[in-house]
């Protein structure tokens, strides 16, 4: 297999370019697995972030063949075989571009939407503003009890549906709406606040709504679901969004 | 390079952001300590993410186990330790899970529930009681993200993607440390009055390990060379279950909730080792186990054997194991539901470490450690499952604690002796981008893990050791002629991995040499050659210090408390 890769210095001055390695593709790589081959044979000075190699850690979030994907997880065999993955609604940093053979080539760059360091290493700075401008510290109504807070076990399974987010960044660098305004706190955020406003331990009272009902928050999204289709970890930031939204409606109309 | 290093001053320098060091810094932030955390990935990469099964505490959650207790939490962790734990520390550890789990709770920690709404508990393996607590089989990471929540409100640096280079001391005391920035490639200084290492265990020193390919060791090799002592580093823990081939944990929980394990007659083999525990023997035991099938011709091609899950159900699977089906599907095409999964030990926990008093001093002043970097010790020769996470978040609040006290005490150090070394340390990372050589850092990474896995593996015996000394011997003379294609500045991880490779060798050199002088079996230390445990000569701890740049061992002793040595069975 060939493995076309995105290179850049990270200078703005400099222009990218695309390099290619002969990979022996063997049985159950990664593009991860990939990637250290084409470092440890071609050229040591490729970069890109890697920790856990099981898709938990969340590091390794980048383009692969034009779709958002954690390297690690991501089969090279599957690539080639051409295997479906749910189309994404376009957007610019996916269309057009460098053009490659899918049938032998596996195609690798960096997520979109985040300055460039060096190669397929992005800045996660902007991602992690927009979390950390949701204020995401746990904030319970009461004052602690002496023993665990009770929540009922199907409670504890709709939050694990967002507290499982890997703040991985595939779904930000998916969105068509992180790539026109980066103002817009993007889907992991939202999930993250959404999962919040679920937690039986909180008031409850539609303050972790008001934290992001603004028009760079919930009002911004437009629905295009590839957060959903990108998530390592099946989240679906759209849905809690769409959620919130009409809730959000709802306590308005209630005179809220 | 006549340029001056960037200098950051701190109280205190916590390295690594993982489970420990996160909660150290809580602490200390919310003491008000002005608190640095310095890792080498953003902290939410640490391998505490990876962590699946749970956390130990005597809650009495589980229905019809209500008088479960910190002693009967003690005396399994004793138990499973082979009787090499120091007692007191044992004692502290489980004294205090009860307070330390709830306190996780109330920061907002979603773990899952009974009926009654109460932390739910499932069984582990060498424990009398379910005592696990979990947040399904993503509890590592359900913990992290929560205390990472926690920070985001406290007044803490983050110095992320820095690798921390060495540890500076003044006049015997250590007073901060030095770090690579790894996006521009230059040394900074860090002057603070306290530093704890909380860099998680050296996993990677093996060719199978469960453990993210960042585990290389960074604390323990820096503290040997700053003057601390290592102990205990020959006990090496291999998890019974990890996915074959790529190694990726499947956690204990999965037997805990009824998997088991068969070879490839289709024998329910355990019943053979552990005829009581049977699947849910201690580590040590089930890994041998495995092994052996394995070698004696009872495993699969490839050698695995296989962990049965399919008798669990869709339902359950779904609820208590969403993590490992996932795993199975992406890194096996298996889907666990319906198929048995292909499995085999790995290496997994380092159960020595940075030798350590319950309030993570070092001998070295101003130097603490804790969590798997540190050994206290709680695990002695084998850990159980969901102790290690409860260790993370004991000991990294009881570091913190002491160093609130002492750091309040005391005023900042000169941070000349920081500058001059991160000085030396550009002048080194100069030196090294430099070089001219043949030797290639992967190439010698690779050596080094198959000979670790080849010669100080499960099983263990005098000649395959000392054929794997001398090749690690002749490695480290090959390293340090080692060179790097990238002789850029910028996100080099070449040069970081050189950086690791160094660690790497130096603890892996402890761990042969204390593996080599321990001549019995206990706990994860099996070797065919002294099966039987030999309390009289080494019911002891083997320490691990630096002379002239040699590793020299000796020992200490171990703290036997209430809970005398007997044989342990299964």
């Amino acid at each position: 297999m060939m493995l076309k890769v995105l290179r850049h210095d990270g200078r703005p001055e400099t222009a990218p370019h695309y390099d290619l390695f002969e990979i022996d593709a063997e049985p159950g790589m990664t593009v991860l697995g990939a990637l250290f081959r084409a470092r440890e044979v071609y050229d040591d000075s490729l970069a890109f972030r890697y920790s856990c190699r099981g898709a938990v850690c969340g590091s390794c979030a980048m383009l692969v063949n034009r779709y958002p994907a954690l390297a690690c997880r991501t089969q090279v065999a599957g690539l080639l075989a051409g295997e479906e993955r749910e189309p994404l609604a376009p957007y610019p940093a996916i269309e057009g571009g460098e053009a490659w053979d899918a049938r032998t080539t596996v195609l690798v760059e960096p997520l979109p939407h985040l300055p460039v360091l060096r190669d397929l290493v992005v800045d996660m700075a902007p991602f992690f503003a927009h979390y950390r401008a949701m204020r995401p510290t746990f904030a319970p109504a009461d004052r602690a009890p002496e023993r665990e807070r009770l929540m009922a076990p199907e409670t504890a399974g709709a939050l694990e549906a967002y507290t499982a987010c890997l703040l991985c960044g595939a779904c930000y660098g998916a969105c068509p709406v992180d790539g026109d305004d980066p103002a817009y706190a993007g889907p992991a955020a939202l999930a993250k606040v959404y999962r919040f406003h679920l937690d039986s331990r909180e008031a409850g009272d539609g303050r972790r709504l008001r934290t992001a009902d603004t028009p760079h928050g919930w009002w911004r999204c437009e629905f295009h679901a590839n957060c959903r289709r990108v998530c390592p970890r099946g989240i679906e930031p759209n849905v809690a969004i769409g959620r919130a939204r009409a809730e959000l409606t709802r306590r308005k109309k209630g005179g809220e | 390079m006549g340029a001056r290093a960037e200098v950051h001053a701190h109280d205190l320098v916590i390295v690594g952001g993982g489970l420990t060091g996160l909660r150290a810094a809580l602490q200390a932030c919310r003491a008000g300590v002005a608190t640095a955390v310095v890792s080498k990935v953003h902290p939410l990469r640490s391998h505490s993410v990876a962590a699946q099964g749970g956390i130990n505490a005597a809650l009495g959650n589980a229905p019809g186990y209500e008088e479960d207790t910190p002693e009967a939490h003690a005396f399994d962790t004793v138990k499973g330790s082979d009787y090499l734990a120091d007692q007191d520390a044992v004692a502290v550890m489980c004294r205090e899970a009860p307070a330390a789990v709830i306190e996780l709770e109330h920061m907002g920690v979603v773990f899952s529930r009974t009926e009654e709404g109460t932390i739910a508990q499932r069984p582990f393996g060498g424990a009398g009681f379910p005592r696990t607590c979990y947040a399904a089989d993503r509890t590592g990471h359900t913990i992290l993200h929560t205390l990472y929540e926690q920070l985001m409100a406290a007044d803490v640096a983050f110095y992320e993607e820095f690798f921390v280079t060495s540890l500076v001391t003044d006049g015997g005391r250590c007073t901060g440390c030095t770090a690579l920035s790894v996006p521009p490639g230059e040394v900074h200084a860090f002057p603070a009055k306290a530093v704890l290492l909380a860099t998680g265990g050296f996993g990677r020193l093996y060719s199978r390990s469960t453990n993210a390919l960042i585990n290389t060791g960074d604390g323990a090799a820096l503290a040997l060379r700053a003057g601390a002592m290592l102990k205990d580093m020959e006990f090496v823990q291999f998890h019974p279950t990890s996915l074959a081939g790529t190694n990726i944990l499947i956690t204990e929980g999965a037997r805990g909730e009824g998997g088991i394990l068969l070879n490839r007659e289709g024998e329910r083999f355990m019943a053979r080792y552990a005829p009581h525990s049977l699947d849910l023997a201690p580590r040590d035991v089930v890994a041998r186990a495995i092994e052996t099938e394995v070698a004696e011709g009872r495993g699969f091609p490839g050698g695995y054997v296989h962990l049965d899950l399919t008798a669990l159900g869709a339902g359950k699977i779904m609820a208590r194991l969403p993590g490992i089906r996932q795993i199975a599907l992406d890194f096996a095409g298996i889907d666990p539901v319906a198929e048995p999964l292909p499995v085999q030990p790995a290496q997994h926990y380092s159960m020595g470490g940075i030798a350590v008093d319950d309030g993570g001093r070092t001998g070295v002043p101003g130097l603490y450690a804790a969590g798997e970097c540190a050994c206290v010790s709680v695990h002695g020769a084998n850990r159980l499952g969901g102790n290690s996470l409860l260790e993370t978040v004991v000991f990294g609040r009881r570091a913190a604690d002491g160093i609130i006290d002492a750091v309040n005490a005391r005023a900042r150090p000169d941070p000349g002796p920081a500058v001059e070394a991160a000085a030396a340390d550009e002048r080194r990372v100069a030196a090294l981008l430099g070089r001219e050589g043949e030797e290639k850092v992967p190439a010698l990474l690779r050596d080094l893990k198959e000979t670790m896995y080849r010669s100080f593996g499960i099983f263990r015996e005098e000649q395959k050791m000392q054929d794997g000394l001398s090749t690690l011997t002749a490695l480290r003379k090959h390293a340090a002629g080692a060179s790097v294609g990238d002789r850029g500045r910028r996100f080099n991880q070449a040069l970081v991995n050189l950086l690791e490779l160094e660690d790497l060798l130096l603890v892996g050199e402890t761990v042969a040499r204390g593996a080599l002088m321990r001549r019995e079996s206990r706990g994860s230390h099996t070797r065919t050659d002294f099966p039987k445990r030999d309390d009289e000569r080494y019911l002891r701890h083997t320490m691990a210090g630096l002379a002239d740049g040699k590793v020299v061992i000796s020992y200490a002793p171990v703290t036997i408390g209430t809970f005398e040595p007997q044989e342990r069975v299964y």
